[in-house]
Parts: C-alpha cells; sequence; structure tokens
C-alpha cells in the first residue's frame, strides 16, 4: 500500500468512528427515560470491564479504559443537558431530520426506521417530539403516515414546509467524471432522472436518501455517488457535486411535530379528520359549514378507511384557531353530520410559501 | 460553401440566441469577468462590478488551455461552483470555457453558453460533444483558421441539433508584433455575408494591450458585432493569468458609457 491509500484507509475509519459516536450518544440519551438519574456507576463500571476483557495489542487497556471514560463523561454531559428529543423516520440526514431542527433548533434527533415508530416512541413517553411527512407537492400524501394519524392519541403542535432541494455527494476523493452509480431512494432517483441521463449515470435504488449518503461515507465505494440532503453531506463529511439538481422546480414536503400535549399558544391553523356517512350530500353539507362561516380550507384529502375499505375519512386543514367563536361553533355543528370526528390540534402555520 | 447546410446565410433567417433574456444576434450583448476564476472573493467582487457598470452575461474560466502545463490549470469544478454563486448573487448568466469532452455535460449543469477556445476551434470530437449539450456555444474563431474553416466548425456543432451558436472573433496571427494578435474586424462583415449566426467580438485576447480595447470595441460596435466578450478583473494586477490585459471595473464602466450611445446612434442611422 502507497501512503496515500494507507491515508485513505485511516480518513475513512475516522468518519467511521465519528458517525458511530454521533448514533452512541443518541442511544444514550434515550436511556435517561427509563432510569431515574444520569448516573449509574454498576452500568459504567461493566461497560468498562467488559472492554477490557478484549485482548488488543494495539489498543492498550489503560488507553480503553480513558478513552470509554471520555466517551461515558461526555455522554452524561449531553444527558444533563435535557435537550428534547425529537423522532423521525430515516437516517442521520433525511429529510425528516431537516425539519426536525428547523421546528425544534436544539433538540436531540433520534432516527426510526419506521414511521410507526416515531409514533409509538411519542406515544409511550421515551421520545419528547416526533416529526412526520404528511403531504408533498408532487407526490401527494404520504399514506402510511396520514393512516397512522387517524388512530393516534397525539396533537399535532407544529408544521415545517421544507423544500425538498437534492444534491449529489461524492466522498472527497472521488473525481466526478469517473461517477458511473448513483444510490438513493427510488422518489429521489426519479425526482433527478434528467440530470442522471444527462451525465449518464446509472440510478440504483437505495432503501433510503440519507442512508445511501452514510454507505458512501462508510464504505466508499468505487465510481459511486449518493442524492440526499446538504445536510447529509456536513453529517457524512461528503462533497457537494451540484445543488438543486431536481428536474422540476423544487417539491416541499409538509412535516407536522407530534406531542402528547397540544400547543398552548394560539395557533392559527387546525387539522381535523372526519368520516361521514356514505349518504348524498354528507360532504357537501360538511364543507358548506365552512364556507358559510367564511373560514379558508388549506388542505382536503380523502383516504380509504382500513377498518372499512368502501368507506373514506376526510383530512381537513384550515386557517383559525379550535378556540375562535366562529370555528368552535362549526366543529360543534360537525358532530351531527359526521360519523366519526377527530381534532389533531390548532398550532402556529409554516408561513413559507410553498 | 456547399457544406454548410446549417451554417450560411440561405438556410435560415438570423439567428437570435435567447439566454435568460439576453437576446444576442438581436441586442448588444456584453460579456466580461475575468479570465480564471480565482477565488469566490474576487469572482464575486468582479460579477457585481461588471453588472453595475451594464454588463449583461460573466465570463470566467474555470478550465484554462493554458500554453505551459505548469501554468495556472483553473480551478475546475471548484470554480463552477463559485460562477454558480456569482450567477445567484447577480443574475447574470454564465460564459465559461470548456476544454476536455468528458467534463461537457458537467459544465453544461453549471454554465448558460458553452465557450469552445481558439485553441480547440477544429477539436471535432469537443464539437459533437457541445452539439449534443442542450446549451448554447460560444465558439471562437482558431487563430490560424479561415472564415470558412470556422463555419464548417459551427456546421458540427449545427449538426448535432444544436441551433445556438454564437461566433467570436478573438484576433489571428500575422507577423505584427505590436499586438499580441491582429483582430480581423472585416470577419464581422463578412461573416453577415455569409451566415445568419451571431458574430461577437473579443477585443482583449486580439490586442493583447489595454489602450486599444476601448477603441476596437467602438470600432466593432461601429463594424456591426452582435456583442462583446472582455476581460475584466477587479485586481488586474493580482490576476493569475492576463493581468496586464484586464480591464479594471472603472475602465470598464468608462468604456461602456460610451458603447452602448454608439450602439444607439448606429441604430438610428439609415440603412443603406
Amino acid at each position: 500500500m502507497k501512503l496515500e491509500e494507507i491515508r485513505r484507509k485511516i480518513d475513512k475509519i475516522d468518519r467511521e468512528l465519528l458517525v458511530l459516536l454521533q448514533e452512541r450518544m443518541g442511544l444514550a440519551l434515550r436511556t435517561k427515560k427509563f432510569k431515574g438519574s444520569v448516573s449509574d456507576p454498576q452500568r459504567e463500571a461493566e461497560l468498562l470491564a467488559r472492554a477490557e476483557r478484549m485482548n488488543l495489542d494495539l489498543v492498550e487497556r489503560s488507553f480503553t479504559r480513558q478513552l470509554l471514560k471520555t466517551i461515558i463523561e461526555e455522554s452524561k454531559r449531553l444527558q444533563e443537558e435535557d435537550r428534547k428529543l425529537v423522532a423521525f423516520q430515516g437516517e442521520h440526514g433525511a429529510y425528516g431530520e431537516v425539519a426536525a431542527r428547523s421546528l425544534v433548533p436544539s433538540g436531540a434527533y433520534i432516527p426510526c426506521l419506521e414511521f410507526i415508530d416515531v409514533f409509538k416512541g411519542v406515544e409511550e413517553s421515551i421520545i419528547d417530539l416526533g416529526v412526520v411527512p404528511v403531504e408533498n407537492s408532487l407526490e401527494g400524501a404520504v399514506t402510511q403516515v396520514n393512516d397512522l394519524l387517524t388512530t393516534t392519541s397525539l396533537k399535532v403542535i407544529g408544521e415545517a414546509k421544507v423544500p425538498v432541494s437534492h444534491c449529489l455527494l461524492a466522498t472527497e476523493v472521488t473525481d466526478y467524471r469517473e461517477i458511473r452509480v448513483v444510490y438513493s431512494h427510488p422518489q429521489a432517483l426519479a425526482q433527478c432522472r434528467g440530470f442522471l441521463m444527462r451525465n449518464k449515470l446509472e440510478p440504483r435504488p437505495f432503501y433510503d436518501t440519507a442512508g445511501a449518503a452514510k454507505m458512501l461515507a462508510r464504505e466508499n465505494p468505487k465510481a459511486a455517488a449518493a442524492i440526499a440532503s446538504s445536510l447529509s453531506a456536513e453529517l457524512y463529511d461528503l462533497e457537494i457535486i451540484k445543488e438543486g439538481i431536481e428536474d422540476g422546480p423544487s417539491n416541499t414536503t409538509r412535516f407536522l411535530l407530534l406531542s402528547r400535549e397540544p400547543y398552548t399558544n394560539d395557533g392559527d391553523k387546525t387539522s381535523i379528520i372526519f368520516a361521514t356517512a356514505h349518504e348524498a350530500g354528507r360532504l357537501f353539507s360538511v364543507l358548506r359549514l365552512f364556507a358559510e362561516a367564511n373560514i379558508n380550507l388549506t388542505r382536503i384529502a380523502s383516504m380509504p378507511l382500513r377498518s372499512d375499505p368502501n368507506n373514506y375519512c376526510f383530512f381537513l386543514d384550515f386557517e383559525g384557531n379550535e378556540q375562535n367563536e366562529k370555528v368552535a361553533s362549526v366543529l360543534q355543528q360537525m358532530e351531527d353530520l359526521t360519523i366519526s370526528m377527530k381534532n389533531l390540534g390548532s398550532y402556529p402555520m409554516d408561513q413559507i410559501p410553498s | 460553401m456547399k457544406n454548410l447546410k446549417l451554417a450560411s446565410l440561405e438556410t435560415a433567417k438570423q439567428t437570435v440566441v435567447n439566454v435568460a433574456g439576453v437576446k444576442i444576434g438581436q441586442d448588444l450583448a456584453v460579456i466580461a469577468g475575468p479570465c480564471s476564476v480565482e477565488s469566490e472573493a474576487q469572482t464575486l467582487e468582479t460579477a457585481h462590478a461588471v453588472k453595475a457598470a451594464g454588463a449583461d452575461m460573466l465570463r470566467g474560466g474555470a478550465f484554462k488551455p493554458r500554453t505551459s502545463p505548469y501554468a495556472f490549470q483553473g480551478l475546475g469544478m471548484g470554480g463552477l461552483k463559485i460562477l454558480a454563486k456569482a450567477r445567484q448573487e447577480t443574475g447574470l448568466p454564465i460564459v465559461t470555457e470548456v476544454i476536455d469532452p468528458r467534463d461537457v455535460s458537467w459544465v453544461a449543469e453549471f454554465a448558460d453558453i458553452l465557450q469552445i477556445g481558439t485553441r480547440n476551434m477544429q477539436n471535432f470530437s469537443l464539437l459533437k460533444e457541445v452539439g449534443r449539450a442542450g446549451k448554447p456555444v460560444l465558439l471562437k474563431r482558431g487563430m490560424h483558421s479561415t472564415l470558412e474553416e470556422w463555419l464548417n466548425c459551427a456546421e458540427y456543432i449545427l449538426s448535432e441539433g444544436n441551433p445556438d451558436v454564437i461566433l467570436c472573433e478573438r484576433g489571428i496571427r500575422t507577423f505584427e508584433k505590436y499586438t499580441r494578435n491582429t483582430l480581423d474586424l472585416s470577419a464581422v462583415p463578412a461573416i453577415k455575408e455569409m451566415t445568419h449566426l451571431p458574430i461577437i467580438i473579443d477585443p482583449t485576447h486580439s490586442t493583447g494591450r489595454l489602450s486599444l480595447i476601448a477603441p476596437m470595441s467602438l470600432a466593432a460596435v461601429a463594424a456591426g458585432a452582435d456583442g462583446l466578450l472582455v476581460e475584466v478583473h477587479c485586481n488586474p494586477q493580482m490576476a493569475m493569468c492576463d493581468a496586464d490585459q484586464a480591464l479594471t471595473p472603472d475602465m470598464f464602466t468608462n468604456m461602456m458609457q460610451r458603447l452602448r450611445p454608439l450602439r444607439s446612434f448606429m441604430d438610428q442611422l439609415p440603412l443603406k
């Protein structure tokens, strides 16, 4: 191996160490919800003893002990900080994390495998807040999330419209001229199809955009790049070859911030879900209430009911607070016109034009 | 001339290349900026200065074809990103040179006009590649080339399906040593007799002398050129190439104040 090659491997390992450390800190923060105090001497002793059982000739036991102690101290310091745990679906760097960072600026962002893990984590109080995508300006409703919203006990306390700006990312040592394959989520690959074709790049579907960036940073496959957010580039130390490579005008995804407690201040937007009986004019009679009260609807979507596929529930977002007299009166009248009705809560509207 | 199936005058009306509202072939298009993108600060400062002086587009080299392999070769991809930022800040479309067929699709992702330099005028594989890139091409005249050879090179680009070719006269080699090259101003009316493609003038590389840039620019406008490609640097003494022939922003502003009125005056003259 030449010096340059050896150094490349060292760089790769350093990057991996830091990515793993980030994951470890996130997990440590989550343990706090289960234990009474931050410090747990028995657990710390076990941890150090286990590491010392490993016989690594180049990593001496005294060094291991010192290193782990430093890590434990730092994770205890983080736990003392009392950051809000904010769950999102996907790997670190996912657009869900971009939304979480803008909604809760100084939180600890916890990646989850599935949307249901975000809902469950918050419902079971092992996570403080959750961020989920509800609709995309190009692709429409995120059905899994909308479905989970119909059954959850959580309240919506905020929203964020995140512009989906895809970046072509590669490791620092990759020459753009050598790139042949591009890894990303199929939806991101589809949104950048023109760019990939113009530059003769082969799309390779991957489970997640940020996951593709993470894989690139950790494995550094030859002639490969990934499509993900610019946040992913920062988190995994990747080079942005080109920003905004999507074909159409940039699309936005609308995310909701979920909490066990409703929003206490004066929200100016409200989300409800309802179902009506399968009779002529039922939906119309509900919508007429809003029209007559001069309330502006910002979203109306329908989805088949899982429990009764022949029937639909409707998602309605509108301007105004549930406490407002006009709004309260409409909601009151809706009780008689619907067979089920759920108020997700009032929250501040994201003013960024989508 | 019978080989010019697409470039010759009889085959089409006057070509107008529309780049973000700048109509080359109709209005006087002034493209200004540094020889090379050296840094973000230098490029942005120059871009704002030429914009303030009334330039229509920004030029700047990220890939430089240099006489010596040891001379500064340009910032490459990093330079393209800086140009993209300059466009974002000033709104000026970007003209930048491409020298390698492997880079064409990538440069096209950043640039509004792809420039083919004088040394690459007859690089036929490069010409075919830019013909397929979907972006307008600024084709400089080879320093040893006849007008007909030049138009045949334009034909290469046109025949790949790209109708947006802008010709740029940048001086030819003669025995005169006072100037860097000899600006062939007669090429302007001659080209207008031969083809429907727009032609602009590069007064910088053709003369290689600061004092001659403004007079030859005015002469080009009087001769009917469709635009100018001129080097401007925010601090010419510090430039990494062509330091002694780049205009300062002040000199460029002064020249622009004379160019536009001259063009207006020319437009008012009765047609012959």
